[in-house]
C-alpha cells in the first residue's frame, strides 16, 4: 500500500512539472511569417515584416527584439552583417528596413529572442535582388559656406601664380637690362669683370659708381 | 659687392684655384677662391662617391624595373596596409624641403645677418628634396602613366590634388627663390670660369647669369623679385605641409584623427629640415674647407632652432595623444597598445626619447654644445623624424576598421632597395649640385664681409665713452 502512495506521490509530482513546464513559452510555441518582397531593386530600400505570435493561441507577441543579418564577404573574411534591427508592436510585427548593395539571390535570416527563452531563434527567407553594379554612396549636403568653395582655392592659386609670373619677368628685366649694358661693353667684357668700360657704371647694390 | 667686383675685374691670366694654392690673404678674394674650389678642383674621393651613389640608384632603378614588371604585388603593401616605406619617404623629404624655406626666406624676412653662408645650401636642400619627394608619390602609385589621371579626373574637392598643386606650385617657388640670388654668384663664375672650365659649362653660366652685369637696375629688380618670393615662399611652404597631414587626417582612420595635425607636421618638417640642413653643412664645410665662414656660431644657432622646435614636437605629442587618449575609444585603445607597448614601441620611444628628448639635451648642456654635439642631434633628429613618418603611415593603416585580423606590413627587397636609391638621388644630387654651382652666397658674404669691416672702422673712429679717444 505504502509503495502505491509513493508511486502515486511521483506521478503527481512529475506531472505538475509537466504542466509547470508547459506554461513557459519557448521558441518551438512562437510562430514567425516574414513577409518580404520576392523581388527587389539595389539601392531601393524594401520593408520585411517579421510577425511572432504564440502557437497556442495565436496571441500576438509584443516587444520582441528583432535583427535581420545577411552573409556577406569582404577581403577574405565571411560572415553575418547586420542589416537592420526592430521591435515587435502590438500585433507582433516587426518591420525591417533594408536596402540591397548587390544583385542577386540573398538569404535573409531573422533572429528573435522569445520571451523565456535563453537563445535566439532563427527564420529564413530569401530574396532576388535584381540591378547593376553602380554606385550608391550619395555624399550629404554638408555645411555650406557662402564663398568657401573651389573658386576660392582656384583664385588662391591663380594669385600665387600670377606672382610667380612677376617674379619671371623681374628676371626677364634683369636680362634686358644686362643686354643694354652689353650693347656698350667690347665683346667678352663684363661688368662684373670690371672693365675699364664698365668702370663708368654702378657696380654694387648700394649704387656706388667706380670712375 | 664693390669690394667683389673690384676683385673679380683682376686680372686672371695664370690665376689657379685649385687646391695647393697659396692662401690668400685678403678676404675677399678667399671668399670668391673658396666659392669656386669645389667647381674647379676634383679628388678621386669624389668620383670614388659618386661611383657608389650610381651603383645604389642602379640597384635601385632594377628594383623598380621588376615593380613596373610585376606590379605593387612585389612590395609588402596590401589591401589594408596599403602605404609603407614609399609614402613614409615622401613625407620624410617634403619635411626635410623645408629647410630652405626657414633658413632662407624667414630669418631673410628677420634680417638676421649670421644666415649668409647657409643660405645657398639650405635652398639646394629644399629643391633636391622636393623631386626626391614628388618622386616617391609616383613610385607609390605603381603605374607612373596613371599620374594623368590626376590631371584628367581629379576633383578640386580632394586632398590629394590640393597636394599635386602645392607641391608643384612650391617646387617652382623653390627653384626660382634658389636661382634669384644666386644670379650675381653666376655671373661670377661665368666671369671668373671663361676659358677655364669646359664649353657646357661656360654656356650654362652664360644662360643661368641672364646678362647680369651688376647695373643699378639689374640690383634693384633683382632686390623686388627676391623680397616677393621670399614672402610667398613662406606660406606656400607652410600649405605644402599641411596639405600633406591632411591627406591623412582627413582620411577615416582613428590614429590620424586630430585637429592638429596640420601645425604638427609643419613644425616636424621645419625640425628635421633643420637638422638635415646641419648634416649637409658639416660635410661640405669639412669636404670643401669652408670653415672660415660657416663656423661654430651657425651650427649652435641652428641647434638652439632645432632644440626649440624639439620641445615644440613633445608638446605636440602630448597635446595630441593626451586629448585622444582621454576619450579612447576601442580604436584608440588598439592604436595606443600598438603604438606604446607593443609593435610599434621601439620606434616610437627611439623618436620620442632618442629624437626629440636626447638631440634638446645635446644641444642645450653646455659639454655636448658644440659643433659635434649638434652634428649628433641633427643626425638623431632626421633617423627620428624619418620614423615617426613610419610609424604615423603604418601604425595608422594597421587599426582595424572592421572586425579582421590586424594586418601585418613588412616591406620588401624591392622597397628597400627604391628607398635606398631615393636617398642615394638626394646625396648625388646635393654633389653635383655643389659641383656646379656657387656652395656659398658669395655676394652677401661679401656684403656682410664689407659691413663687418665698416662697423671695425666705425668703432675704430668712434669717440671714447670715457672720452679718453682711440
Amino acid at each position: 500500500m505504502k509503495a502505491m502512495i509513493k508511486v502515486l506521490l511521483v506521478l503527481v509530482a512529475l506531472g505538475g512539472a509537466v504542466f509547470a513546464l508547459a506554461g513557459t513559452a519557448n521558441a518551438a510555441d512562437v510562430k514567425v511569417q516574414i513577409v518580404a518582397p520576392k523581388e527587389a531593386v539595389v539601392g531601393r530600400p524594401v520593408d520585411i515584416q517579421a510577425t511572432l505570435h504564440l502557437a497556442g493561441d495565436s496571441s500576438a507577441l509584443a516587444g520582441v527584439p528583432v535583427t535581420l543579418y545577411t552573409e556577406a564577404s569582404f577581403g577574405d573574411v565571411t560572415g553575418d552583417i547586420e542589416l537592420a534591427k526592430a521591435m515587435t508592436d502590438a500585433n507582433g510585427v516587426a518591420v525591417l528596413s533594408y536596402e540591397p548593395r548587390s544583385a542577386g539571390d540573398h538569404q535573409i535570416r531573422v533572429e528573435y529572442l522569445a520571451p523565456g527563452a535563453s537563445a535566439p531563434e532563427v527564420a529564413t527567407a530569401s530574396i532576388s535582388v535584381a540591378g547593376s553594379t553602380q554606385q550608391l554612396y550619395r555624399s550629404t549636403a554638408g555645411v555650406q559656406i557662402p564663398g568657401l568653395n573651389v573658386w576660392l582655392l582656384m583664385a588662391v592659386l591663380a594669385g600665387v601664380w600670377a606672382i610667380l609670373l612677376s617674379i619671371a619677368l623681374r628676371v626677364i628685366a634683369i636680362a634686358r637690362a644686362g643686354a643694354d649694358v652689353g650693347a656698350l661693353l667690347p665683346r667678352g667684357a663684363s661688368r662684373q669683370m670690371g672693365g675699364d668700360d664698365a668702370s663708368q657704371l654702378d657696380t654694387t647694390r648700394k649704387g656706388v659708381t667706380h670712375k | 659687392m664693390e669690394a667683389l667686383a673690384r676683385h673679380s675685374s683682376e686680372p686672371r691670366a695664370g690665376r689657379s684655384f685649385d687646391a695647393g694654392e697659396e692662401p690668400s690673404s685678403d678676404p675677399q678674394e678667399r671668399l670668391i677662391r673658396t666659392a669656386l674650389a669645389p667647381v674647379t678642383g676634383t679628388s678621386l674621393a669624389y668620383y670614388l662617391w659618386v661611383a657608389f651613389l650610381l651603383m645604389v640608384i642602379a640597384w635601385g632603378a632594377y628594383a623598380y624595373s621588376r615593380q613596373l614588371r610585376d606590379g605593387l604585388v612585389v612590395t609588402g603593401m596590401r589591401d589594408r596596409i596599403s602605404w609603407g616605406l614609399y609614402i613614409t619617404t615622401f613625407v620624410f623629404f617634403i619635411g626635410i624641403s623645408h629647410a630652405g624655406t626657414l633658413i632662407s626666406a624667414i630669418l631673410r624676412v628677420s634680417q638676421a645677418r649670421w644666415r649668409t653662408p647657409v643660405t645657398r645650401m639650405a635652398e639646394f636642400i629644399t629643391a633636391v628634396a622636393l623631386i626626391c619627394g614628388a618622386m616617391f608619390v609616383i613610385i607609390d602609385m605603381g603605374r607612373p602613366d596613371r599620374v594623368q589621371n590626376i590631371i584628367l579626373y581629379g576633383r578640386w574637392q580632394s586632398p590629394i590634388v590640393w597636394d599635386v598643386l602645392a607641391i608643384t606650385t612650391y617646387l617652382t617657388a623653390s627653384i626660382a627663390y634658389l636661382f634669384l640670388p644666386m644670379i650675381p654668384d653666376l655671373a661670377l663664375f661665368r666671369d671668373r670660369l671663361r676659358g677655364r672650365a669646359p664649353a657646357w659649362r661656360t654656356r650654362l653660366y652664360d644662360l643661368l647669369s641672364v646678362r647680369w652685369q651688376g647695373t643699378n637696375s639689374q640690383w634693384r629688380s633683382m632686390g623686388a623679385a627676391i623680397t616677393t618670393a621670399m614672402i610667398l615662399i613662406i606660406p606656400i611652404a607652410v600649405s605644402v605641409h599641411t596639405v600633406v597631414s591632411w591627406i591623412f587626417a582627413m582620411t577615416l582612420r582613428e590614429p590620424w584623427n586630430s585637429t592638429i595635425f596640420g601645425a604638427f607636421f609643419v613644425a616636424g618638417a621645419i625640425f628635421s629640415g633643420i637638422a638635415m640642413l646641419i648634416i649637409v653643412m658639416a660635410i661640405l664645410r669639412k669636404v670643401y674647407h669652408l670653415e672660415e665662414y660657416i663656423t661654430e656660431k651657425h651650427f649652435l644657432y641652428l641647434g638652439y632652432l632645432m632644440a626649440a622646435l624639439a620641445l615644440i614636437m613633445m608638446y605636440g605629442n602630448v597635446s595630441e595623444y593626451a586629448t585622444t587618449g582621454y576619450k579612447m575609444s576601442g580604436e584608440t585603445q588598439f592604436h595606443f597598445r600598438q603604438l606604446f607597448l607593443e609593435q610599434f614601441a621601439g620606434f616610437y620611444w627611439f623618436y620620442f626619447v632618442g629624437g626629440l628628448v636626447v638631440p634638446g639635451l645635446l644641444v642645450l648642456l653646455p659639454w655636448t654644445r658644440n659643433i659635434w654635439g649638434v652634428v649628433v642631434a641633427a643626425v638623431l633628429v632626421v633617423a627620428a623624424m624619418w620614423v615617426e613618418r613610419y610609424f604615423i603611415v603604418v601604425a595608422g593603416f594597421r587599426v582595424p576598421l572592421m572586425p579582421y585580423k590586424p594586418s601585418v606590413y613588412a616591406p620588401s627587397w624591392v622597397e628597400i632597395s627604391v628607398v635606398a636609391a631615393g636617398f642615394a638621388l638626394f646625396a648625388l644630387l646635393i654633389t653635383l649640385f655643389v659641383k656646379i654651382f656657387p656652395i656659398i652666397a658669395v655676394w652677401e658674404v661679401a656684403e656682410d664681409l664689407e659691413n663687418a669691416e665698416i662697423t671695425l672702422a666705425a668703432e675704430r673712429l668712434a669717440p671714447d665713452p670715457a672720452g679718453g679717444g682711440r
